[in-house]
């Protein structure tokens, strides 16, 4: 992965995969209808509100530092995406699920209903357009369902099969169903847990997380 | 909210000419003519000769371009049925241009205003992956010789299409006169015959040396003009016209073209770049905050400093372009960080190319 040259301001676009599949796809469903803005690789401990040499160089660190090119892959683009709140604002949105891990036993079920803190003016809150859940390994669930929304965006999601070396699975809804596989090969002879990832995105809000998953062999 | 819908006027389509070296590696000038002994043996060596920018044995050689020949009466190759005349390769690639150049199975070839008598033609087609678009009218510079090494006549070919004041339009597009000059400028020497008529510079008394064929990537050479004795502007290549006979056609200009003396081959081509632009406009009370765990701290969501809650400031360093389904479809950097307040408004132009 090389450096792109920091000397003028450009911007290079390349189609992610998902670009690529669409496009070639010729059934309309190429059409750029909107955009978001993100500020992947900032690490706004940077920023420094004590400058001694006042409020322009506040963000010196972070203005002059080269970026990485853009990735095809599709989940790993915009992971931190800019939102619009009003000014004033004190708290951003988070999500909670109410867990900070998920460990499973072989073939238990879980389902996580995350809410979204600090949006809307509220305390907490279920999004309207519900949430991305994006599992890394989806060999290590039977069930990984979203429920809850229904549309044409959603739907489509849902009914998307994971292919080839596609491991990762993506669904929406306003809860997630998991159910943890039952399958011995994956555990291979020697291990007693499968770990993997679950990220979860508001799909209104754009706040997200990402909690562990440990999925345990059961012995008997 | 982290999307914002684009307007009709956001989007903007521009097509662009890229012109470059036709050849392999983007080189405009090709000095090394190479062919394969496999494909001269198979069964498409019967019709045309591919020939190769180096040996053709080697990892990175690539065809070029091919050469053919065809003759309306089906001389110069053998008759796929020796009891039907008429039909064999050459007949078959004579029909195959003239279809696609003329339109129409009953006409002539006329170069410059000359009609061969003897309907013959070498074909020169440029492999698809070389021309891109089309050629680049103006930019060729073919130099042939005569094969033989007891002679170092050669002779210089290019297009006419710096010196025609309108251009011509068959069924194959744009079509422009093959006469002697270089890189589109037509010499300015005559040729006079026997009988003192003096033919108009760049031409020969058989007419012009071919059509060049940009739209479609192809050379049609006049057969007829490269008999001619040297003298008359030709030189005096031999090609086989003999019925139902092997004339080995495609090689008698494949040695013309590699004959030691000539060996440059110079082309541009060209194509249209499709570009869209997209430009993306953050106004002044967007996007000014981030979902960037280091700009909160803890798991409450409370910014990172005290002055993020009336003065926040994010660093933009992607875009993302989405569909309706919020599926992510194209994806821009910014070659370094862009600062974004309440005091100011962004305007990123994001090209796509297809």
């Amino acid at each position: 992965m090389g450096y792109l040259n920091n000397a003028v301001i450009t911007v290079d676009a390349i189609l992610t995969n998902k670009g690529r599949e669409l496009l070639a796809r010729g059934d309309g469903s190429f059409k750029i209808t909107q955009f978001a803005l993100s500020d992947d690789e900032i690490d706004y401990t940077l920023y420094n509100p004590d400058h001694p040499s006042g409020s322009a160089f506040y963000g010196q660190a972070l203005e002059n530092m080269p970026l990485l090119e853009a990735f095809p892959e599709t989940t790993q683009n915009l992971r931190y995406k800019l939102t619009t709140l009003p000014r004033g604002t004190a708290k951003m949105p988070v999500l909670d699920i109410g867990l900070s891990q998920v460990v499973l036993k072989q073939g238990a079920s879980l389902v996580i209903t995350p809410q979204t803190l600090n949006y809307l003016g509220a305390n907490q809150v279920f999004e309207s357009n519900g949430y991305t859940a994006t599992i890394a390994d989806i060999r290590t669930m039977n069930t990984f369902e979203g429920v809850g929304i229904s549309n044409v965006a959603a739907d489509s999601l849902n009914s998307t099969q994971t292919l080839g070396t596609n491991v990762s699975k993506t669904v929406v809804g306003t809860s997630i169903n998991l159910t943890s596989t039952t399958v011995n090969t994956l555990f291979g002879t020697d291990k007693t847990q499968l770990n993997t990832s679950l990220t979860i995105v508001g799909r209104d809000s754009g706040a997200r997380i990402t909690v562990p998953i440990v999925i345990n062999k059961s012995t008997t | 909210m982290s999307f914002k819908r684009l307007d009709p006027q956001d989007f903007l389509i521009s097509a662009d000419s890229i012109v470059g070296g036709a050849w392999t590696g983007g080189s405009a000038t090709l000095t090394s003519f190479n062919k394969s002994s496999a494909q001269e043996a198979s069964d498409s060596g019967n019709y045309y000769l591919s020939v190769y920018q180096t040996a053709a044995t080697d990892a990175d050689s690539e065809v070029q371009f091919n050469i053919a020949f065809g003759d309306s009466a089906g001389s110069g190759s053998l008759l796929f049925d020796s009891n039907i005349e008429g039909k064999s390769p050459t007949s078959a690639i004579f029909g195959q241009f003239q279809n696609i150049v003329l339109g129409d199975e009953n006409a002539n070839f006329v170069f410059g205003g000359t009609t061969p008598v003897t309907q013959s033609i070498y074909a020169i087609t440029i492999d698809r992956a070389r021309f891109k678009g089309n050629l680049f009218p103006g930019t060729m510079t073919l130099t042939v010789g005569s094969g033989s090494v007891a002679s170092n006549d050669t002779i210089t070919l290019t297009d006419d299409s710096k010196a025609a004041s309108s251009v011509s339009f068959n069924e194959a597009g744009r079509v422009f006169q093959l006469l002697s000059g270089s890189a589109g400028t037509i010499t300015t020497n005559t040729i006079t015959d026997a009988n003192s008529n003096t033919y108009e510079a760049g031409y020969t008394p058989s007419g012009s040396y071919g059509l060049f064929l940009p739209d479609i990537g192809t050379i049609i050479l006049n057969t007829s003009a490269f008999e001619l004795p040297y003298a008359s502007g030709g030189l005096g290549l031999d090609t086989n016209l003999a019925s139902n006979t092997d004339g080995d056609n495609n090689n008698v200009l494949f040695n013309s073209i590699n004959d030691s003396e000539a060996q440059s081959f110079t082309l541009n081509s060209q194509e249209a770049l499709t570009s869209d632009f997209v430009f993306i406009r953050a106004r002044n009370s967007e996007f000014n905050y981030s979902s960037n765990p280091s700009f909160i701290s803890g798991s409450t969501g409370t910014v990172l400093y005290e002055d993020f809650i009336n003065a926040p400031q994010t660093f933009i360093t992607t875009v993302g372009l989405y569909n309706d389904n919020n599926e992510l479809l194209a994806v821009a950097k910014l070659s370094k960080p862009l600062k974004k307040d309440f005091t100011k408004e962004a305007l990123i132009r994001v090209k796509l190319d297809f």
